[in-house]
This record gives structure tokens, sequence and C-alpha cells, in this order.
């Protein structure tokens, strides 16, 4: 499913060059939880990114699905990310202009699906996270835990192959933590949803199958975790 | 896949206005609009002063076409069988011979120089409006004799700190002024009327019948001029041409090269005003138009980097925020319209008054078409560029702003 092998990234700050990754490669199957899981600075958001299409490595070679993605172009990466990838981000990322209905089938809109099919299907969605009550409200009505469900439903709405997600409980009490991690576990062992999810949490672990142990940019350990 | 990018750039855009900031929403289409008064109001101002200058030249001045002596002879002559001969080509409303002498008034210890205009009231009346400027008193009969009616300008006031220039001091409808004919000849005549015409030439002369010039010149079948006036404004070189064809002799001209110098360079001089006051505004339309939907574009940098990160083509990221701009500047249009209707209203009731006559706005299709496709230019480049490059923008440098 992804295959990451030496990927590296290096920023540029100023004169000083920060080593973001250096040489990381694993193997991420169908169907797994895995977390990615590391200090602060440890390069997990940005291994994130990069598995996300969102930025791109400075060397290495990284392919999804069996194609190789680091050889795409921005408008071939968009299209790939519509199509196969599904983001949460940390702060949610709703668009504030429309509803939590709107917010959800807008990817659905975009790759061409019916109306009626997405309606019905952003409806499914909200209905599973709990949300369907608050489909015609907008962002600023929602509370932090709710935005998120709404961004966990807007990713999974084209039914893509992988899930990321950037510490989506970083900004959520304990219980509303809880409910997206079981919201999570369920997807996975449901419909065998490919998550890769960062945290620093290490209670989290106990919701995935794997983790990844980043330490200075590299690979530190790999583990199965107890679930 | 086309009619989807632009099905969600439109769903996009219509959200964005439906549910943006109302104020500054607002804001960009009330400067939008104060920048289309701008571009329309200036030029619809000088066009009625070129309209004004026109229209006062042939209504009180000269008529359409003038016609005037033939080389080396200093008057018409046989002017009677002229006349009649103009007055049967059709496109000819009337004509209306006319003799200019210099003359000096005197009224009590006031003495002034300046134009005597002799002239049959009945046939001016039909080719200029002077008969209808008399704001004291009456205008001319053809039988009268002994008789003037005075210009505005000429008469003054018994206060000359009232006057705009040198005066007669002020004399009244009903008493007599005495008036030196060129040929040396004084007469005491009776003022019959004061004429009002707004526009200085006419109002600096005095006006008396061509029977009582006749008289005193000892003259018959004479003029130094015959006014025209033709079916339709603005066919003037057209009529100059018909005429000839119809056998006058004479010299014809035009009502604008008969005022030549002064109507030419003043039209010419507004005509560059306009030019560069339009081409000034523009570029502060410009400036300002670019800068407000360039700021509201880039404070939506965020959600622009959102946008593409669930997967959302670049391309329908800017025909959103193009279509946006699209509806600010046809809203904008809309109101700056309805202004400069307001605007234009309001100055066709109270009129600017310039030394050539009162003048009002006249909004021609010219300037009006100009300022609406600049103002649809300047907006589309404005929210093409900023959306271009955020969306262009690595996505998570627009999400949380450059490091």
């Amino acid at each position: 499913m992804i295959n990451a092998t030496d990927i590296s990234r290096v920023y540029r700050m100023g004169l000083v060059e920060v080593h973001a990754l250096s040489g990381v490669s694993f193997d991420i199957g169908k169907g797994e939880f895995v977390g990615i899981v590391g200090a602060s600075g440890s390069g997990k958001s940005t291994l994130l990114h990069i598995l996300g299409l969102l930025d791109l490595p400075t060397s290495g070679f990284l392919s999804i699905n069996g194609i190789d993605v680091s050889a795409m172009n921005d408008d071939e990466r968009t299209e790939f990310r519509l199509n196969n990838l599904g983001y949460v981000f940390q702060d949610y990322a709703l668009v504030q202009e429309l509803t939590v209905l709107e917010n959800v089938s807008l990817p659905a809109m975009m790759r061409g699906t019916p109306r009626d099919e997405y309606l019905h299907k952003s409806e499914e969605l909200l209905n599973q996270v709990g949300l369907i009550h608050r489909m015609h409200h907008r962002q600023y009505e929602l509370s932090g835990g709710e935005q998120q469900r709404v961004a966990i439903a807007r990713s999974l709405i084209n039914s893509p192959t992988l899930l990321f997600a950037d510490e989506p409980c970083a900004n959520l009490d304990t219980k509303s933590s809880r409910n997206i991690l079981e919201l999570f576990q369920k997807l996975n062992a449901e419909l065998s949803q490919t998550i890769i999810m960062v945290t620093h949490e290490e209670w989290h672990e106990a919701y995935m199958c794997r983790v990844l142990v980043l330490t200075d940019g590299k690979v530190a350990d790999q583990r199965a975790c107890k679930r | 896949m086309k009619f989807q990018k632009i099905s969600v750039a439109l769903f996009l855009a219509g959200k964005s206005i439906q549910r943006g900031n109302r104020f500054t929403f607002i804001l960009t289409v009330t400067i939008m609009a104060l920048v289309f008064v701008n571009l329309v109001f200036l030029p619809s101002i000088i066009s009625g002063v070129v309209v004004n200058f026109n229209t006062q030249s042939i209504d009180y001045s000269f008529g359409n076409l003038i016609i005037e002596p033939r080389e080396k002879q200093v008057v018409i002559t046989n002017v009677y069988s002229l006349k009649r001969k103009l007055d049967q080509i059709p496109e000819v409303i009337g004509s209306s011979p006319r003799t200019q002498i210099g003359a000096t008034y005197r009224y009590k210890d006031n003495t002034q120089s300046g134009p005597l205009i002799a002239l049959s009231p009945k046939s001016d009346m039909e080719v200029t409006k002077i008969g209808t400027k008399v704001k004291e008193g009456y205008f001319l009969e053809d039988t009268d004799t002994d008789s003037i009616v005075l210009g505005t300008t000429l008469t003054g006031n018994q206060d000359s700190r009232l006057d705009k220039s040198d005066s007669l001091g002020g004399p009244q409808v009903g008493e007599r002024i005495s008036v030196t004919f060129s040929n040396g000849v004084t007469r005491d005549l009776v003022v019959k009327g004061i004429l009002d015409s707004g526009v200085y030439n006419v109002d600096l002369a005095g006006y008396v019948t061509t029977r009582e010039m006749e008289q005193v010149l000892g003259v018959k079948d004479e003029a130094s001029s015959i006014l025209v006036k033709m079916r339709e404004n603005g066919k003037e070189e057209y009529y100059k041409n018909l005429l000839m064809q119809y056998g006058v002799q004479e010299k014809v001209r035009t009502y604008k090269e008969k005022a030549g110098g002064f109507v030419n360079d003043a039209v010419t001089a507004f005509e560059i005003i306009n030019t560069i006051s339009t081409g000034v505004s523009l570029v502060i339309a410009t400036v300002v138009t670019f800068i407000v939907i360039f700021i509201n574009t880039v404070n939506k940098r965020r959600q622009i980097g959102i946008l593409k990160a669930i997967g959302i083509n670049k391309r329908v990221i800017v025909y959103s925020y193009v279509l946006q701009v699209l509806v600010i500047a046809t809203c904008g249009t809309i109101l700056g319209l309805a202004l400069a209707g307001l605007l234009v209203m309001y100055l066709n009731i109270n009129p600017l008054i310039f030394p050539g006559g009162a003048v009002y706005p006249v909004v021609e299709p010219g300037p009006f078409i100009r300022s609406t496709i600049s103002l649809y230019l300047v907006s589309i480049i404005s929210g093409f560029i900023p959306s271009y490059n955020t969306a262009n923008e690595p996505i998570l440098e627009a999400i949380r702003g450059p490091a």
C-alpha cells in the first residue's frame, strides 16, 4: 500500500540546513492502523505531510497503491489526494463559509459524484460520526471535538484507500479524544480503512496495530501495539 | 470535467459571497462604485461643456452655418434674393441676415464701445434663440426704429461692483442711450429690452433692426453675414456642401470654423484635461481596486491552502475567486451607475454655471463602456493574481503562513 524508501527532507532556514527526515524507509500494508510517534521535532508531522502528498521529499522514493507518487506534478498530486487520500488536520481545517454538510460534500462534488449520491453519503457519514443533527450548522457553532468529527467525515467522503491524521486529538479534551480514536478504530476494524496517525500521546497507541517511532528524523523503532 | 470545475467554482464563489464578511463585501462594492462614478463623472461634465459650447454657438451666436461675403468683398449684396434661395432649400429651417458694426454707446457719464448688430427680428427668431432671452422689456420687431435691445453685460448695473466688465452703468428699459454708428452718425435710441443669453459675446452687444441700420448707414439689401439654421445639428459639413451645391457662391462656414480658435481651443483643452484626468482616475481605480481585492484574497490564503489540501484543483480555486470579483465588479458597476445617475439628475436640476452658460452633464457611451470594461479588467486581475499565486504556493505554507 505504502512503500517509502530512503525518504529525506531538508529545510533551509537562512544559512542553516535542517534535516527533518534522514533516510526513512518502511512499508504499510492495507488495513493497518499505524501510529507515528516521537518527541517534538522528531519529524513525524513532516513524514505525514510527505505521505499525504502535502509536501515533497528532498530525496527518496514513495509509492502509494503501487504508483510512484514522487514523480507527480502539482495537479496530479491534487487529483491523487482527491481520489485516494483522506486527511485530518490537527486544527480541523474546515472551510469557514460552508455548513457541516457542504464541508463534507465538497470533495465529492469536486470528484463529480452525482448530487443525490454525495448528499446521501455525506448524511450517512455524519450519522456515523454522530453529527447528523448538526449538518446545517457552521464551523463556529461547533465544539472542537465536533469540528474534528466533521473533518473525519469529510476525509472519508471519497472512500479513500488511505486516511492520514495529524495529531487529530491535540486540541481536544480526553473524552473527545477517546471518541475520535474509537471512531478511527471502528473504521479500521469494520471497513478495513488504512489509517496513519501522528500522535505524541502514549495512550493512543492502544488503538493502533503498529507504531513507527521517529527520533531525529529517523525510524528508531517499529513495534506492534497491544490492541 | 470542465463543467464540473466551473460548477464547484460557482458553488464556492456563491457561498463565499453569501456567507463571507458582509462589511468587506459592501466596502469593496462601494469603493468600486465610487471609482466608477469618478471615471464617468468628469468626462460627462467635460462632454457637457463641449455640448454647451456647441449649443450656445448654434443657438445664440452663429446658427449652424454662416454665409459671409465673397473674396475681396466687404458685404454680402443682393441679400433678399440670397435669403429667398436659402429658404427654399428643404434642409434649411431659416436664415437671418445680419450687419455688424462697431459702435460707441453712451449713457449718462458712461461711454462704452462694442459691437452693434442689425437683424430682422422675425427672421432671426427662426435661427437663433436670443429673442427668447429678453429678461426685461421686449425684443425687437421688424418695423421698430428708434429702439435698441442691449446685452446684459453691456448694460451693466448702477453699482459697478456687480458688473462682470465695463458697462453703461445700468440703463433701464424705456430710458434713452446715445449710440454713435461706425459712420459717425449718433442717434438716441430707446432701450426696448435687455437681453441675458448667458453667452458672453452675445450679451456684450447691442441689437437694432435692419431697418434702423439701413436708415443710418444709407445702405439697402446688404449684410455682413447670414446665419443659417439647418434641420439637424452635427451635420454642418454636409450642409455646407449642400448649400454650395444649391449655388451659394458666398463663403460658407460652419459654426465651428467661425468660432474657430476659441471653441476649438477650449474643446481641445478640455479633451486634454479629460484624457489626463481619465488616465489618472484609471490608475487610481486600478490601484485602489487591486489593493482592496488583493488584501481580501490574501486574507483567505489559509482557506485556499485547505481547499487544495482536500483535493480541490487550483484552477477551480482561481475560477472561484475570479467569479467572486466579477460579482463584486457587477454590483460596483450597478451601484456606481445608480450614484452617477443621481449625480447627473441633481446636476440637471442644478447645473454648473460656466462663463459660457449652464453646463449639464452628458453621459456618452464611450466613457461609460470604457469605465465598465476597466473596472471588470482590474477586478479580474486583482482576483486572479493573488489567488493564482496562493494556489501555486506549497500547501503547508498557504495553510500555516510562510516560515
